[in-house]
């Protein structure tokens, strides 16, 4: 198992398994400039990075570990985008009721919308029995 | 090049450096604060941490792009990081084979309910266009629906928030939406939550349960790839 090759060993297998995530997500950007295509390069980017994992049928162990920690902290990733709003202070101040009353309904309509539809399809299913 | 120069091009790497440590260390405080607070949804990491930055800015009378120097680091190491979303879809592709027909069911209700609730909502209530471009992508995780407002023309930044406090609304209220309206499968709290809460959904539904909380990553990163490709294309297609 993964712990127990040496540390300096698996250090570079984090380098490297971040830098494979990097050249994902630089190959997504770069087609989705060349082909000019309207999707955010990072979709393109896990969508390479899925077709790499089903043909190789494994995770290594090195992108497994970075990735869970990668993920884990995502939320500090997210923290200078929330403070970019202070350059938004006047739109916000103006659209904040529309906004606020926005957020909760259409959250509140896509969540239970979203549940029912799972659990509707899914008893449909076990009824019939035709389960996959 | 004059000392003078130099000295100001170290100063201010330096303060972006300063910024970025600041950040990290509001981070590791906040989830502090969430340890304490037992995973109260409001004790939200993003929010704990970006208030008092801002607050620093307000008072210090800093401009932001002088804040994202800094933060420019933060938002770089974001793509990478979503691209490794990949990996537990991946792992979890046994949970999408086998339920595949209700999550393609709940996925394109979830986001299309979504996407036309908030549009509709926000352009109805008058919001300016601005806005309505940067609500329409807000289920969708981060830096994704950051990339989508882009090709929409809305406003990243914004969106982002928005993205953060619906992740908080529909973590604090999800458990009792579901109550009201009987929707009692784990997999279908998950998956729903991670379609209309993204991350901070997620982390909301493995409190509820693993397999709840597996559903919701599942949910969170096809929404983010069903919304990302069909959401310009839509918006090309109407305006």
């Amino acid at each position: 198992m993964a712990k127990n090759k040496p540390l300096a060993l698996r250090i570079v297998f984090w380098v490297l398994a971040f830098l494979a995530l990097v050249a994902c997500n630089e190959a997504g950007n770069y087609v989705a400039a060349e082909l000019r295509l309207p999707v955010p390069g990072t979709v393109i980017g896990i969508l390479i990075l899925l077709v790499g994992l089903s043909i190789v049928r494994r995770v290594p162990d090195g992108l497994n570990e970075v990735s869970v920690y990668l993920l884990s902290h995502l939320n500090l990733l997210y923290v200078p985008a929330g403070v970019g709003v202070l350059g938004y202070v006047a739109l916000v101040a103006r659209d904040f009721w529309p906004i606020v009353i926005t957020l909760f309904v259409s959250t509140f309509l896509a969540t239970i919308a979203g549940g029912l539809a799972f659990q509707f399809v899914q008893r449909a299913m076990d009824k019939s029995g035709t389960d996959e | 090049m004059s000392d003078i120069g130099g000295d100001f091009i170290i100063w201010g790497m330096a303060k972006a450096l300063g910024w970025l440590l600041l950040t990290i260390g509001f981070y590791i405080l906040a989830r502090r604060i969430q340890e304490i607070a037992k995973g109260n949804p409001l004790a939200n990491t993003v929010l704990v941490a970006a208030l008092p930055i801002m607050a620093i800015l307000i008072i210090a009378d800093e401009p932001v792009s002088q804040y994202q120097e800094g933060g420019i680091v933060l938002l770089w190491i974001l793509g990478p990081a979503t691209v490794a979303l990949a990996v537990p879809l991946y792992l979890n592709f046994a949970h999408v084979r086998a339920a595949w027909k209700p999550m393609a069911v709940a996925l394109l209700v979830g986001s299309a309910v979504a996407v036309i609730s908030s549009v509709a909502l926000g352009y109805v209530l008058g919001a300016s266009i601005e806005t309505v471009r940067s609500l329409a992508p807000k289920t969708v995780t981060t830096p994704i629906a950051m990339g989508i407002a882009d090709e929409i023309g809305g406003i990243p930044a914004l969106t982002a928030a928005f993205v953060i406090f619906t992740g908080i609304i529909g973590a604090i209220f999800a458990s009792t939406l579901f109550r009201f309206t009987g929707v009692t499968d784990a997999r279908a709290r998950g998956f729903a939550m991670g379609v209309s809460a993204g991350g901070i959904g997620t982390a909301r539904a493995f409190q509820e349960s693993l397999l709840t909380g597996t559903f919701s990553g599942v949910g969170m990163t096809l929404n983010g790839i069903i919304t990302a490709i069909l959401l310009p294309l839509l918006w090309l297609a109407f305006t």
